[in-house]
């Protein structure tokens, strides 16, 4: 019995230990600031310089910081590690002063030659950076980056003493300081990369845990592949003492329905997405978690202007006027994403397209018999081409009800998974393909500049000379109204013609825990962790 | 196989086998579900008011009612139609593509444990080699050569399908190859074609039903995978397969869209499963013949 009795109590206790419920890593996290973020995918480096994807984004501007930043809920530049800056009356030669308290996470200072050091990397065509042309700018930049010019200081990057650093740019570019918030304009610690190999060197292990040296308010603790990325407070970053938070951890959960669970069951404080079907219980039962609010960004359908039937405006013209995108965003999206009936997402920096693409059926099927297809008769049988992805899918199955309902013409779906579709778009092996462009920084050129004559991302092959015309005047012009109503004029032309169909504006979905404290709406989809902190309420 | 005067012990067999299967309960029931299943996939439009691509939009996912069975689904599509007109899809392919694989896999296997020897050694390790290709790859390289098709999607299933049961058949008539009842047909000096087709085949109908009641639904939801990657059928057509997938991601918010495919789904399974075990054990000659 004496032996027996302790251990029947320590069986008891032990059972009503593991019934009590127990802390998740949320309330633990809330507690000890503790920040968990769903971040969606795996991210493929932390590397500023050789990345494009959001997921990368969010850890590196934890992780590093740009000449200029930005307060929360609010896109306007404020000094970042340049604490202050001049521009010349032309408005093409700033100057910023570094602060002299900026340091790198070893301890280093943080100089103008740094800089230098950096926008030489993220422009050497040797390390195929997918953002070199966010720095083309600079002058000389382009020429650098296509390997016309070797010899780095034509290029419009001066470190004029320690501290300072002068930049030339091209053309004045009225977004330039909004531009140095993006990733691509991060600096990197120079004896880090040269010490795990060139300057131009792809994905060397410098990124990796341990090795990662950065200039941000957070720095790298560990990084677990498929499993999680943890940083915790930097003890070198000049503003540390406004950094609340002790740690973030992110977790990279590609379902989307996974990471929706794992934030219901308090794995996570902010989660990326969520999925379409959860809206309306969210909304119903929990409004205050959910957060939907505007991106820059415009989801639409890209058209192969060089394959017939395409090649003529008017059958465009009919089944961009063809397309009930109210349907869509009420019956399909469902999380008030605005229709799109132009281009470019209104309010973007204040430009606000007014050219529109109406909803009309009777002008929609006017046309298309003026084309040569009266009530669909003959339409050459087409594909429509997206990714493979249930969201897309849908859109794709309504927007075929639709044209099959007002025009008569049947299409039929496509998927593909996103390498193939890619190669698709890019070689114009397609008829329609969905399409998406979020902004990399908040000016309408970001979203008008993709048509210009051979651009890049321009996949519908379009050209219009008027148009090039109309930019490249914009490019060089300083007034902002006389910029804007050259943008409106491009925008009219991209609209008349319509080699793309603008379908819905983007929301930011994710769900934030209301213990989330200055995590404000973002256009960019961009929050400066130096100010979140955690705060439960009772 | 109803000539019937051709020779007195395959007329007996078949009509032995079909006596056998009926006092089978669990057999016949899965024999008749499975009719029921397919009649009513195939005569789809006459069971159904709405087409299988029709969208309500405004009426979104809706559960069970009178004027939609078994609910709608997110674009207010009736999910009762969607489910018979999958049900053609999906026996369209799982039939197929098991016959592609049975064609294949059965004459070389049992040609190559016949035969034995050094053929035997190079018709297996062809086997091996073609085995280790990734599915994934192989069908993507399909896709790019020949383009989407529905029939390269049956080519494509049924060379995979094949493999496993060329390597079934060939175990079995290793085994059997040295029997009695071979060696006798051997002395009468039978071809070598009659004693594989006549003999040796009949004798390994038992393991090809049953693999063939495995492989049909196996190649169903392979067929959702396929549909995927962009090869198999494209909406707004639906499948088994797709609607099991597509109920499953919603199943949270929208029970119904998960429930009735997947009741559909694993009626099919067992019901071929249970029929598949009574044929083994009416077609086994060695089982048919101690009884009758």
């Amino acid at each position: 019995m004496n032996v027996k009795a302790p251990i029947l109590l320590l069986c008891a206790t032990a059972i009503l230990a593991s019934c009590a419920k127990r802390e998740t890593p949320v309330e633990i996290g809330n507690r000890e600031q503790i920040l968990h973020r769903g971040i969606g995918t795996e991210p493929k480096n932390l590397d500023p310089q050789t990345t494009s994807g959001m997921p990368e984004f969010y850890i590196q501007s934890a992780v590093f910081e740009g000449l200029t930043a930005q307060q929360p809920g609010d896109s306007r530049p404020v000094p970042g590690t340049a604490e202050r800056w001049d521009i010349s009356p032309d408005g093409t030669v700033y100057t910023f002063y570094i602060r002299p308290d900026a340091k790198w996470s070893n301890g280093d200072p943080v100089t103008a030659g740094d800089f230098v050091f950096s926008y030489r990397r993220a422009l050497s065509p040797a390390l195929s950076n997918p953002y070199a042309y966010m720095l083309y700018c600079l002058k000389n930049g382009e020429a650098f980056s296509k390997g016309d010019i070797t010899d780095f200081s034509e290029v419009g990057v001066k470190a004029l003493d320690e501290k300072t650093l002068q930049i030339t740019l091209n053309a004045p570019t009225p977004y330039f300081l909004r531009l140095l918030k993006h990733h691509s304009w991060f600096p990197v610690h120079p004896p880090t990369i040269l010490k795990f190999g060139k300057i131009d060197d792809r994905d060397t292990k410098w990124t990796r845990a341990g090795n990662l040296v950065g200039n941000g308010p957070f720095t790298l603790t560990s990084w677990e592949p498929n499993r999680k990325v943890v940083v915790e407070k930097s003890q070198t970053y000049w503003d540390r003492d406004t950094v609340r938070l002790k740690e973030i951890h992110f977790y990279p959960i590609d379902d989307m329905h996974a990471e929706e669970y794992a934030f219901r069951t308090g794995q996570l404080h902010i989660t990326g997405e969520t999925p379409m079907e959860r809206i309306k219980h969210y909304q119903e039962n929990n409004p205050d978690v959910l957060k939907l609010e505007p991106l820059l960004g415009t989801y639409y359908y890209e058209i192969n202007t060089q394959r017939p039937p395409f090649d003529d405006v008017r059958v465009r013209r009919a089944l961009a006027l063809a397309l009930d995108r109210e349907k869509i965003v009420n019956y399909v999206l469902k999380a008030g994403q605005p229709a799109a009936y132009h281009f470019t997402p209104p309010d973007t920096a204040g430009y606000t397209a007014q050219a529109r693409i109406a909803f009309n059926v009777e002008e929609a099927r006017k046309l298309l018999a003026e084309a040569g297809f009266p009530n669909g008769e003959g339409f050459p049988k087409i594909e429509l081409l997206y990714n493979t992805h249930k969201g897309h899918m849908r859109i794709a199955e309504v927007v075929q009800q639709i044209w099959k309902e007002n025009l008569n013409i049947d299409i039929s779906l496509l998927n593909m998974e996103w390498k193939t579709y890619l190669t698709q778009k890019k070689s114009h092996k397609y008829s329609i393909a969905r399409a998406a462009w979020i902004g990399d920084y908040e000016d309408p050129s970001t979203f008008l500049e993709m048509f210009i004559t051979g651009g890049g991302n321009n996949d519908a092959a379009w050209s219009n000379p008027l148009y090039d015309q109309l930019l490249a005047k914009a490019g060089r012009e300083m007034d902002k109204t006389k910029r804007f109503s050259y943008f409106q004029q491009a925008e009219k032309i991209l609209m008349d013609e319509v080699p793309i169909i603008p379908i819905y504006f983007y929301r930011n979905k994710s769900l934030v825990h209301p213990a989330v404290k200055n995590w404000e709406p973002s256009l960019m989809d961009r929050h400066p962790y130096k100010y979140v902190y955690l705060e439960a309420d009772e | 196989m109803s000539r019937k005067n051709e020779t007195i012990q395959k007329s007996s067999l078949w009509e032995d086998s079909w006596k056998q299967l009926r006092k089978n309960r669990a057999a016949i029931a899965g024999l008749i579900i499975l009719i029921i299943l397919i009649i009513a996939s195939a005569a789809a439009p006459l069971l159904t008011p709405y087409s299988f691509e029709q969208q309500d939009l405004a009426l979104g996912a809706s559960p069970p009612s009178a004027s939609h069975w078994l609910g709608t689904d997110v674009l207010g599509r009736d999910l009762f139609t969607r489910l018979l007109y999958g049900g053609r899809t999906s026996f369209l392919v799982g039939i197929c593509a098991t016959v592609v694989s049975l064609l294949i896999g059965v004459p070389y296997g049992a040609i190559s444990g016949y035969v034995g020897g050094r053929t035997d050694s190079i018709m297996m390790r062809i086997v091996d080699i073609l085995y280790t290709m990734p599915f994934t790859i192989l069908v993507i390289i399909l896709m790019v050569v020949f383009g989407r098709n529905i029939l390269l999607m049956f080519a494509a299933i049924g060379a995979i399908q094949w493999l496993v049961m060329a390597r079934i058949i060939r175990g079995q008539v290793l085994a059997l190859r040295k029997q009695a009842f071979v060696e006798a047909a051997v002395a009468i000096g039978a071809s070598h074609r009659r004693i594989i087709f006549k003999h040796i085949i009949p004798n390994v109908l038992g393991i090809i039903i049953v693999y063939t009641t495995l492989t049909i639904p196996r190649v169903m939801l392979m067929e959702t995978f396929l549909s995927f990657l962009g090869l198999g059928i494209q909406p707004p057509m639906s499948s088994w397969g797709l609607l099991i997938r597509d109920g499953a991601s919603v199943m949270e918010s929208y029970p119904w869209l998960l429930i009735s495919p997947a009741i559909v789904f694993s009626l099919t399974l067992f019901s071929m499963n249970f029929l598949g075990d009574g044929l083994r054990d009416a077609l086994d000659p060695r089982f048919s013949k101690g009884k009758s």
